[in-house]
């Protein structure tokens, strides 16, 4: 393993290193596309199927950064409103039982929902387009951050629940200098799997339901027939997200920073 | 914070259990009163009900019949009646990992709403009255089971607490480690003329530390309520041996008894008092 570079050695960055083998795939992988796409004709494959990059680089310079930029808005947005939804709601089930009793069902309910319904249910229930957006991207991510955050309060151990009880905290303290800290890590990883989700999520919806963003733009390049489009819209879409995750991860090595 | 007066008058406590539902006895009556300031031993063996009367004791759990007062009130029944009055030491450390020794010092002192600055200086002069100058800014990870054991201490004291409350905090180290906290613990205790309860299953720790000891049988009821001081330092051994046969037989050893030939021998006055 290299050393850590001088400028990188703040502990956050301990452990990484150059990832040189991901980029000799993935210079591999372009390499073979682009030999394809010149070779399209022998391989019996129409070019415009197989466009290569000096082609979709023409599309990407083309791209509106408005529509990335609404895109992330709706997907940042949608992802703070499901966790203060999901946090208002595990808190209140995990104080009360009768709550949980009646709630969880309703939960896991939504839950097992398909992705494709909720979308429908958004275009047939509601006219204003940010509104079906929002209503989806909730519906799928808010219980996922419901039912992961209240397991993860409820394997806050009983000592340490005791201990802070000991001292006759008020709810708000016992929440916010126990029980938020102690679900931090896993509150984390949560965050990070209701992001993929919800930018594979978004897109599909506003594929559906939009005249704005990614998804939209995705739709249009398929009235267009334009492979080049689908394939830059598609690489800002990744990156969009790598760029997200990173982050969340910038954002989890410093709040997490206490563990050994 | 001085002392308050722990009563418990015919206390029991029953739990029924989960999957079979029948019932098991805890505590089973007790009665005993510790007074302002007195530092008191309970032993017993291994669940005889030791745990269950400290979560009593903290205002955890409720009696099932009889009472348990501090400071004349009920800690379970009246429990934000005494915020910043009950500080405990546990088995582990039970420190919150993701704060500096420092800031888990600061803890109950924030819960109480004491103003920040003060919170910073008063957990800092505590860390370091227990040798922790410096690791304040330690996380608990960083340090040795002694030196949380230390941090915890420090979280009880900081709190000036009328009542202080040890449940076998010490039982988990070696024995050198375990008696220089013990000691360190009953000094401060005694300087802060809190009345401290200190639960532990060894019996030289119960003699060394109490003014009382209290031998409990299982399920829990006062067997024996010694007052250490009639017993002289020549008398430990026969105290100590007293106290082994009392629980292994689950009843009262004579030679405990209050009119026992060996208890006055050694009581002041007595032909086998250190004085004599
Ligand atoms: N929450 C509980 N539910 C059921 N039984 C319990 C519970 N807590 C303790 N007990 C029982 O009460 C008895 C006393 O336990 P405990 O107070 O922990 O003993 P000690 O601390 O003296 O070792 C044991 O028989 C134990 O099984
Ligand atoms: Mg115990």
């Amino acid at each position: 393993m290299l050393p850590d570079s001088a400028g990188a050695g703040n502990g956050v960055q301990r452990g990484r290193r150059f990832p040189r083998e991901a980029i000799v795939s993935l210079l591999v992988l372009a390499a073979l596309w682009e030999l394809a796409s010149r070779n399209a004709a022998i391989i019996g494959i129409p070019p415009i199927a197989l466009p290569g990059f000096a082609r979709i680089a023409q599309s990407l310079a083309g791209l509106t950064v408005i529509d990335v930029a609404v895109t992330v808005a709706r997907v940042v947005g949608a992802l703070v409103l499901s966790f203060l939804l999901a946090v208002a709601c595990a808190v209140a089930m995990y104080r009360s039982v009768a709550v949980e009793r009646y709630g969880y069902p309703l939960v896991r309910l939504l839950m097992a929902v398909p992705v494709i319904s909720w979308i429908l249910f958004a275009v047939l229930w509601f006219r204003q387009v940010e509104f079906r957006i929002g209503f989806v991207l909730v519906a799928v991510c808010g219980p996922l951050f419901l039912v992961d955050m209240l397991a993860s309060m409820k394997g806050v151990s009983k000592e340490l629940r005791d201990m802070m009880r000991s001292f006759r905290p008020t709810a708000a303290q016992f929440f916010g200098k126990l029980m938020l800290p102690a679900i931090l890590p896993s509150v984390l990883t949560s965050w990070k799997i209701n992001l993929s989700l919800a930018i594979r999520v978004v897109t599909i919806a506003e594929l559906v339901g939009a005249v704005t963003g990614i998804g939209h733009q995705l739709s249009v390049a398929q009235e267009l027939f334009s492979v080049a489009d689908v394939f830059a819209w598609t690489l800002i879409l990744v990156a969009v997200l790598f760029l997200l995750e990173a982050v969340l991860n910038r954002i989890e090595a410093h709040v997490l920073r206490w563990r050994p | 914070m001085s002392g308050l007066r722990i009563e418990v008058k015919a206390l029991r406590k029953a739990f029924r259990q989960t999957v079979s539902g029948s019932e098991v006895l805890a505590i089973d009556r007790l009665d005993f009163v510790i007074e302002p300031g007195e530092i008191a031993a309970v032993v017993g063996t291994t669940g005889c009900g030791k745990s269950t009367l400290f979560d009593v004791m903290i205002g955890l759990d409720a009696p099932t019949d009889g009472q348990l007062l501090i400071g004349g009130s009920e800690p379970y029944a009246d429990f934000d009646g005494f915020r910043g009055k009950i500080a405990t030491v546990f088995q582990q450390d039970r420190l919150l990992p993701w704060r500096s020794a420092l800031d888990n010092v600061c803890l109950p002192l924030e819960l109480a709403g004491v103003p920040e600055a003060a919170q910073r200086r008063r957990a800092a002069e505590w860390l370091e009255r227990l040798g922790l100058a410096k690791f304040m800014q330690a996380y608990p990870h960083e340090l040795s089971g002694g030196m949380r054991q230390r941090v915890a201490i420090a979280r009880a004291f900081v709190l000036q607490p009328a009542i202080l409350l040890a449940d076998e905090s010490f039982g988990h180290l070696d024995e050198v480690t375990a008696a220089e906290l013990r000691d360190t613990f009953v000094a401060l205790a005694r300087e802060c003329g809190s009345t401290a309860v200190l639960i532990t299953h060894q019996l030289e720790e119960a003699i060394s530390v109490g003014d009382r000891v209290l031998v409990f049988a299982k399920p829990a009821s006062v067997l024996a309520d010694i007052r250490v001081s009639d017993w002289p330092r020549a008398g430990h051994a026969e105290l100590r041996a007293a106290i082994q046969s009392t629980l292994q037989g689950n009843c009262l050893d004579p030679r405990l008894e209050p009119a026992s030939v060996l208890a006055s021998a050694f009581a002041p006055g007595g032909a086998l008092h250190a004085g004599a």
